[in-house]
């Protein structure tokens, strides 16, 4: 497992910086939008944000939203992109299996745009001459979203098994990412607590909230269900792409794309 | 030993409303260090065959075994089968044959340090040395497709599977890869080779299979099927000129004279008679007219036998 998750970074970042031109001007543009970002931080956090006004859950704010952004997409943009350069049918060959390779490979993808990420950032504060803190413990109903954007990924995925093009569900999930982020159902009640365990990182999006802008603690029976969402999510989504994947070998679909 | 065994696979698929029969009750065996030519016309099932041995599509029916171990339901049985299914789309084209390489060993199960020792045996003997810092996108054709090859049997696979591995290919290039995968079968591999250049087919393969409409109409050694199929038609090359007489006397036993120096005649007692009649005159050559399995293929193919 290890093997193959350093074998699937090697070459997600080498593939990254095979022309570097290319991966420092994707950086540059990352780099620019978000400083422009943070230079009008008080008019975009205005309205549809909750996560406050502080310079750290700016950043925490798009570092997330962005970082979903590319989960969503990343399996099904990605089986789509293999289909199309032919070597999608050599992973589906692999004895390790598809879901297995396709979940390392996604985390070994997480990982490279973590890093990426990371550059961003140091590049900005650099430019702002801010410096970026937050609590450790943020790191908890972080991965819970990023269970459940997994999860969802992988959904995604099953439907481009089956479906093959799947570029209009993407962007009509984008829309639906921005109600599940930005809504604080934390001040739902009744049925709407039950609504906000069950979307997918509504939760999760409201602790990280808790401990970024609000600086409250973190509720650690709340955490025990965003643990629980993601876990469903994730798990639902891996068996989802075995089982279209059962399908798609059964309808003859692994390639033709 | 036979590698593949592949018994009564059948695949039918839905469209709108009509039942269509891809493969029909296909069995095929390929032995240890044998080449299995597998033809037919476009549409003909040979992908959909190739795809159901590498356990990307699912049999209806049938079973498939490679090393007796079934691949849709063990997947360890993928770690005996390499394959190049749609020409060179195979490879990373940002990532060089070294990585390329890399990246596949440890896909089919190897270590990176075994994947990089393979890597390295296998750019030497595929000529790739110079190119292994490449990106794959600026290689030629042909190394593409030899780069290609050579990822499919990075993890020492017993079975090959080759879907038209010399296509697009200029002649230099074919001639390589047809030598490579000649020295793969020798080394014990068993491979199963689609191609629509038949010459390629009567050249590297030991087996034929001809499949039509979903349905094998042919399975056979390649020469004893070139061998059915030829007929006892000689063709006999003269120096010099024919006589009138020889001429009237070739007639009599039904030899036909296709020009000045060329006598064909059919069955090898009038072979004889026709040498006798020839002689004193030079031979140039005497040659049974073979049917090639291009001749073979369209005649099985248009149901002419």
């Amino acid at each position: 497992m290890l093997k193959l998750f350093l074998a699937e970074f090697r070459r997600s970042w080498t593939q990254f910086i095979r022309y570097p031109f290319e991966a420092i001007g994707g950086i540059f543009i990352t780099t620019s939008i978000f400083y422009g970002l943070f230079l009008s931080a008080k008019y975009v956090t205005g309205t549809a944000f909750q996560l406050g006004d502080r310079f750290d859950a700016i950043v925490i704010g798009y570092v997330l939203w962005t970082l979903i952004l590319f989960i969503m997409t990343e399996v099904a943009t990605g089986l789509q992109y293999e289909a199309q350069t032919g070597t999608l049918e050599q992973i589906f060959l692999s004895p390790y299996g598809a879901v297995l390779v396709f979940f390392v490979r996604a985390i070994a993808s997480l990982t490279r745009q973590l890093l990426i990420i990371g550059v961003i950032l140091a590049i900005i504060m650099g430019l702002t001459g801010s410096r970026l803190t937050f609590p450790p413990i943020l790191i908890l109903p972080l991965i819970t979203v990023l269970m459940s954007a997994y999860g969802l990924a992988f959904m995604m995925g099953s439907l481009a098994l089956l479906l093959k093009r799947v570029q209009q569900v993407l962007g009509i999930l984008q829309f639906g990412l921005l109600f599940i982020l930005a809504t604080p159902a934390e001040s739902w009640t009744g049925w709407g607590q039950v609504a906000r365990w069950t979307i997918p990182m509504t939760g999760s999006a409201g602790l990280l909230r808790d401990v970024m802008a609000r600086e409250a603690g973190l509720n650690w029976l709340e955490l025990g269900l965003a643990v629980l969402n993601g876990a469903v999510y994730l798990a639902v989504g891996l068996l989802l792409f075995r089982f279209c994947e059962r399908q798609a070998k059964k309808q003859g679909k692994l390639s033709g794309y | 030993m036979n590698v593949l065994e592949v018994e009564n696979i059948s695949k039918h698929y839905r469209q709108g409303g009509t039942r269509i029969e891809a493969v029909r009750s296909v069995s095929l065996t390929v032995r240890e260090g044998e080449v299995l030519a597998f033809l037919g016309p476009n549409g003909a099932g040979k992908t959909t065959t190739i795809k159901m041995i590498a356990g990307l599509i699912e049999p209806h029916t049938g079973q498939v075994g490679i090393a007796g171990i079934n691949p849709h339901r063990h997947p360890q049985a993928l770690r005996k089968v390499g394959a190049v299914l749609e020409g060179n789309r195979n490879l990373y084209w940002r990532l060089t044959p070294e990585e390329n390489l890399a990246y596949f060993g440890v896909l089919k199960g190897l270590t990176r340090s075994q994947a990089k020792r393979r890597a390295a045996t296998l750019l030497e003997r595929f000529e790739l040395t110079e190119k292994r810092k490449t990106a794959v996108q600026n290689l030629s054709r042909g190394m593409q497709q030899k780069l290609a090859i050579a990822t499919a049997i990075i993890h020492d696979p017993l079975l090959l599977l080759l879907d038209e591995p010399t296509l697009g290919l200029d002649v230099e290039a074919t001639q390589t890869v047809k030598a490579l995968i000649r020295e793969i079968a020798q080394e014990g591999r068993a491979i199963l080779l689609t191609t629509h250049q038949l010459d390629i087919a009567e050249e590297l393969s030991d087996r034929v299979a001809i499949i039509q409409k979903g349905e094998i109409v042919a399975q056979a050694p390649t020469q004893e099927l070139i061998r059915q199929f030829s007929g006892t038609h000689y063709v006999i090359e003269i120096e010099g000129e024919l006589t009138f007489e020889q001429r009237e006397t070739l007639a009599a036993i039904e030899a036909t004279i296709e020009s000045d120096r060329v006598v064909s005649i059919r069955g090898t007692e009038a072979l004889y008679q026709a040498l006798g009649i020839l002689k004193p005159l030079p031979l140039v050559r005497v040659k049974r007219d073979q049917s090639s399995l291009t001749e073979i293929f369209l005649k099985l193919v248009r149901n002419e036998v």
